[in-house]
């Protein structure tokens, strides 16, 4: 077993970088639905007036798709992919996709499988305008 | 029985996926300059494709990862980013190689020149990428690729100097008038022609065409280490076939026709159509694979379903990027570009790009979590480092020979 394996059995905890950012996000049905880009957590500082204290951070959602890649790679590409992911959304929305951490069913060794098939997630526009505009006026597609 | 014929299918597709028209090509222009003096560079390119196919492929079967699922889990978004802009505009470079390549085969066949050819075999190559299944695809063109052997049969009717050969293989010298820097030039393109960094991509993905389970190891292990070192061994007897029939006149081979004149001189017409038939499929399924690569890994990459498994409706990135890349690898050959410097340049090119590919999968085929008993043994691990070195030697050599040689001439 691995150092890292053994740290993470022994505490059964999980590192982001180890199990979860750039793993092969998979549907129920067994199809690659896409990667985990980035992750969301909820806010951790408490609203002025909360009457409560501060809530622990907690992992709300993968995020994936350009939005959420573009400020992974940082840097002037980094902005210009977020730009160009921004101008693509139909209603220049800026936030990136999101796969509710509900989803999730388990982290495998094969990646990141997930309780829902590929054609109920949000991050699909990509995959519909290649197959509408090309791939489905050619013969044979099998559509 | 059925079993048996499967293993020997496999063997044989994998023989003929190794010869391209890179290998073609650098055999062909170095057995007629330097004799047999740079079989060394062969056998060094053959046993590192080897090592690292098996590789790749167990990693693929037990550990359920591609070449490009690896790199991006295991170099990080920024340099998989980069790895992947790197491979896929080599890989068109290779593309554009082989698309000349069949299409200069075609026009010693008809005697119609080859760029009339180019968009007819790209459209050719593009339809047998969106309809045929992908294990016709891959036996088909392995099997007729076998008709290179052709070169093995001339080389015993011919004049060889066997003796000599055997010289020169096992006691190297860089021949009167020939340049150092020339010479190691030619060394690099035959090493990055034997380990194109699409083969290993386009193996470890078809593994999963090919809906390898970790039960598959050991057909996966025969087909990469019996068929690699044999079609090492082929790319040799190109090579060899070039010496007693080139070298004597000082032929410079600056055309694919001159590769097979060995054969025609041995063997007459009859063997020059088999080495034809050879080069044609050779060429024409590599440019398919390279092709099939290219969508393999941008896909692998973003995540998107890939393969030839889906319906192409249920894959339309990966088939986008397909049809993207034949299209341009197309327009670029169509600029009239000699296709035998564009195959040159691909393969040197490819030799400085090699560890981008090679050392992810070095990684993961040593991490237990995954490969579980799989895992890679001492063998591999020594072989595979020291390939690694030698690698990241001639990467770093690759640019400057190229300046100082400009491209060997």
């Amino acid at each position: 077993m691995t150092r890292k394996a053994a740290t993470r059995k022994a505490t059964s905890l999980m590192w982001a970088n180890e199990g979860l950012l750039d793993r092969l996000l998979i549907g129920i049905d067994g199809e690659d639905v896409g990667m985990v880009d980035n992750l969301e957590f909820s806010d951790a500082t408490p609203a002025s007036g909360a009457a409560s204290g501060a809530a622990e951070p907690e992992l709300t959602a993968l995020l994936c798709g350009p939005l959420a890649f573009g400020p992974r790679l940082g840097g002037r590409i980094g902005t210009w992919w977020t730009a160009i992911g921004r101008r693509l959304r139909p209603d220049g929305d800026p936030a990136p996709n999101r796969i509710p951490i509900q989803l999730v069913r388990r982290i495998s060794h094969r990646g990141v499988e997930l309780a829902v098939p590929a054609t109920e997630l949000p991050n699909r526009r990509v995959f519909d305008w290649a197959r509408s505009r090309v791939v489905d006026k050619i013969p044979g597609s099998g559509a | 029985m059925k079993k048996f014929l499967q293993l020997g299918l496999g063997v044989v597709t994998a023989v003929g996926g190794f010869v391209d028209i890179g290998n073609l090509v650098t055999s062909g222009i170095t057995g007629a300059r330097f004799g047999a003096s740079l079989t060394w560079a062969i056998i060094i390119g053959t046993i590192g494709m080897t090592v690292y196919a098996e590789m790749a492929g167990r990693v693929s079967a037990v550990g359920g990862r591609t070449v490009f699922h690896a790199v991006r889990e295991r170099l990080g978004v920024r340099t998989a980013l980069v790895n992947m802009i790197a491979s896929g505009l080599l890989n068109l470079l290779t593309l554009a190689a082989e698309l000349g390549g069949v299409a200069l085969v075609l026009q010693l066949v008809t005697g119609v020149n080859y760029l009339i050819w180019v968009p007819i075999v790209a459209a050719v190559m593009w339809l047998a990428i969106w309809r045929l299944p992908f294990t016709w695809l891959e036996n088909l063109f392995g099997v007729l690729g076998l008709a290179l052997i052709v070169f093995v049969v001339a080389l015993f009717k011919l004049p060889t100097d066997w003796h000599g050969l055997w010289q020169q293989t096992w006691h190297p010298r860089v021949p009167n008038g020939e340049g150092h820097p020339t010479y190691f030039f030619y060394a690099v393109s035959l090493f990055g022609a034997c380990l194109v960094p699409y083969q290993v991509v386009f193996f470890s993905s078809g593994g999963r065409e090919e809906k390898w389970s970790p039960g598959s190891v050991t057909e996966m292990r025969m087909n990469s280490l019996i068929g690699f070192p044999l079609g090492g061994l082929l790319s040799i007897a190109i090579m060899f076939a070039a010496v007693p029939v080139l070298q004597p006149r000082g032929v410079d081979v600056a055309h694919l026709g001159q590769v097979a004149l060995p054969v025609t001189q041995a063997l007459g017409v009859t063997g020059l159509a088999i080495a034809l038939l050879g080069f044609f499929a050779a060429t024409f399924a590599a440019g398919a694979e390279c092709a099939l690569s290219t969508g393999y890994l941008i896909s692998q990459y973003f995540g998107w379903p890939w393969g030839k498994m889906h319906r192409p409706a249920a894959a339309p990135q990966f088939h986008l990027v397909c049809l993207a890349a034949v299209i341009a690898a197309t327009g670029f050959i169509l600029t009239t570009i000699d296709p035998v410097t564009v195959t040159l340049v691909s393969v040197v090119l490819g030799a400085a790009a090699v560890p981008l590919t090679y050392f992810p999968v070095l990684i993961v085929a040593n991490d237990r979590d995954y490969m579980g008993d799989r895992v890679n043994r001492r063998l591999s691990n020594t072989l595979g480092t020291l390939f690694l070195v030698v690698m990241l030697v001639t990467s770093l050599a690759t640019l400057p020979l190229l300046f100082i040689t400009k491209a060997g001439l």
